[in-house]
């Protein structure tokens, strides 16, 4: 086939079933790790810091989210990237097949999914420079190649596909991750979301004058814009009828049982919480069920385009309004049976009244507690959807409600019910995460706790 | 099953830009975006039939935004320094974003980079799960001589569209929901 002509597979198998999440990595500002993910997390903690490498006047604040990875690697996608995706894979097992706990599914039968936006544009940057760059690098230039890269790195034989979707790229990366498997095309799907910092792209938010230069402060009267991050992460998807009780021992063994992350900061939040005792596995009751607990799928999604502008998002928030309800609708749930909102919160002054004005139009005035994290690890680009629904797994697995870092005073006409502040919460079987992105596009994934 | 329907867009090349007459918004936009609104066009006489918000669109960019970031880069040590406007269209899903304004059409999208495989696949999904009535397919093949100092590949600028739909006994069919 020429290229230029559209060409597709016309194979099409119509398989619904439920898809389990089973694995979860991540590398971004909080560390290495889903364990220090997690820390940050219940603490609360910005990990924006100051990188001397965004300094000067070509950028509008060097206030930024960045990951503990090699600075001089010349290809620091493909480090993030496959950072996350080893730990996901650890997650689930040993490495005596492609996917641990589940011998049942072939290599041929696992697919991949990337998430990126700009893969690794570092390469772009040092050829243009005339700095070193090798091969590799600079094949990864394509998110394509890189994603094919990945896929035979980890043992990912069956379908690969590669998704940008702008700031949406990692919601929708899931949701066709839980597509090849409900039609049959997959057994398994690893997704993976990376971006990472580059002067590229500060320098282009700096032209849109974009960035806050205090760092952003999501959801405050006095958010004055995003500030970028970097990071990696991967979950696993798996077929849900593959994920049963003959198998329990591979269900949502997403945290190590002891060790990292379950230190210092864990005991200030167990402290400061009443609540959390007798909720968190710390506490007592949860950890010896920890690997018994029920399956947290993806339970229906949405996505839609504005069809207004290709930077600013709609002032009535009326198209991820359109995208909320047919998430809504696919997954069978009502407005009322949502349990948290994981928002956008990129802290720019019109995503964040837009996000909430679409709140206000599918929940009244009745929005479930809802927050934002990109003040604890930045605006991570085409990483965000999966690590933020990474923070939502995580949240419905040990039952708590994430805060929203860098949070001081909500803005006037915003959701009551934003959580400044992680606390447990006594109920999280339905998460709805949201996403939008430059060109109009939202996205919503509805999580559920079955 | 139920069959599927092809409409033809336009083939179009970067020959066919200098007569395009899409307004001045068309002028202000990256070489990828232009193409991908041209091979569009025809495609409009159907979209009065089909409720906007029924209507996918799912395109495909060999080359991502790669013709694109050259040259937004190419302005870092320029006067006025990087173009805002070019950023941009620095996203290889810019090309949605405006397709999606000139025609109104709020349905979802999905953006991949590199072959075409994955298009009709896709366009196929999104009518059987029925999250749209209607999924415009896009393929941009935006290889310039910029691009090829990065990446060793055949130069060609050229773009292709099409309309695929099912046919009418499935519209009239249930909403397949995930579960």
């Amino acid at each position: 086939m020429r290229e230029g002509e559209i060409s597709g597979s016309a194979e099409h198998r119509s398989a619904s079933c439920a898809v389990a999440i089973v694995g979860c990595g991540v590398i971004s500002a909080t560390g290495n790790g889903t364990a220090s993910f997690l820390t940050a997390l219940k603490n609360n903690t910005s990990c924006l810091r100051p990188n001397e490498r965004f300094t000067g006047p070509r950028f509008q604040s060097n206030i930024v989210g960045t990951a503990p990875i090699d600075p001089a690697s010349d290809n620091p996608a493909h480090q993030l990237a496959s950072i996350a995706l080893r730990e996901a894979v650890s997650q689930i097992g040993n490495r005596q097949s492609a996917i641990g706990n589940f011998p049942q599914i072939s290599p041929a039968r696992i697919g991949l999914v990337l998430s990126t936006t700009k893969a690794n544009i570092e390469a772009l940057e040092r050829l243009s420079d005339g700095r070193p760059c090798s091969t590799t690098a600079r094949r990864h230039l394509q998110a394509d190649l890189l994603a094919a890269d990945l896929a035979a790195e980890f043992g990912a034989l069956g379908p690969v596909q590669n998704i940008s979707n702008a700031c949406v790229s990692g919601l929708v990366a899931l949701m066709q991750g839980a597509k090849l498997i409900q039609r049959g095309a997959a057994d398994a799907v690893f997704v993976v979301g990376v971006d990472h910092l580059s002067a590229f792209v500060i320098g282009g938010f700096t032209a849109l004058k974009a960035i806050d230069p205090q760092g952003c402060r999501p959801f405050d009267q006095d958010r004055r814009g995003l500030s970028p991050g970097e990071a990696g992460a991967a979950i696993i998807l798996v077929r849900g009828d593959f994920v049963n009780r003959q198998n329990a021992a591979a269900t949502l063994p997403l945290l190590p049982q002891g060790g990292e992350g379950r230190g210092e900061e864990f005991e200030s939040f167990s402290k400061s919480n009443p609540l959390t005792p007798a909720l968190s596995p710390f506490g007592g009751e949860r950890e010896s069920d920890t690997r018994t607990s029920p399956l947290i799928t993806i339970r229906g999604w949405g996505s839609s385009n504005d069809a207004n502008h290709m930077t600013g998002p709609s002032r009535d928030g009326a198209g991820l309004a359109q995208a909320i309800r047919a998430a809504m609708s696919a997954a069978k749930l009502q407005p009322t049976q949502i349990d948290y909102v994981n928002a956008h919160g990129t802290g720019t002054p019109y995503n964040d009244a837009m996000e909430s004005a679409a709140l206000r139009t599918i929940f009244g005035d009745t929005i479930p507690p809802t927050s934002g994290i990109k003040g604890m690890i930045g605006h991570t680009l085409g990483a965000a959807g999966v690590i933020e629904t990474i923070a939502c797994v995580l949240a419905m697995q040990e039952r708590f409600l994430p805060g929203t870092p860098r949070l001081n005073n909500v803005a006037e006409g915003f959701p009551p019910s934003l959580v400044k502040e992680p606390r447990a919460a006594k109920r999280l079987d339905h998460i709805l995460k949201l996403n939008t992105g430059f060109g109009g596009v939202n996205g919503a994934l509805i999580l559920s706790h079955e | 099953m139920s069959e599927l329907i092809f409409s033809d867009g336009n083939d179009v090349t970067a020959a066919d830009i200098p007569a395009a007459r899409l307004g001045t918004r068309f002028g202000r936009m990256d070489l990828s975006s232009q193409l991908a609104l041209l091979a569009v066009e025809p495609l409009a006489a159907h979209f009065d039939s089909i409720p906007r918000d029924r209507i996918a669109i799912v395109l495909g960019a060999r080359a991502g935004s790669l013709p694109t970031d050259v040259i937004f880069w190419e302005g870092r040590d320029a006067v006025g320094g990087l173009s805002p406007t070019l950023f941009t269209y620095t996203l290889p899903s810019a090309a949605i974003g405006e397709i999606a304004i000139r025609h109104r059409l709020t349905g979802p999208n999905l953006c991949f980079v590199g072959s075409s495989e994955n298009l009709l696949s896709e366009a196929e999904d999104f009518l059987r799960r029925n999250e749209a009535d209607a999924c415009v397919c896009v393929y941009m093949n935006v290889i310039t001589p910029a691009v090829n100092k990065f990446l060793a590949n055949f130069e060609d600028v050229r773009a292709s569209a099409m309309l695929v739909q099912l046919d009418d006994r499935h519209l009239n069919a249930p909403r397949q929901n995930p579960p």
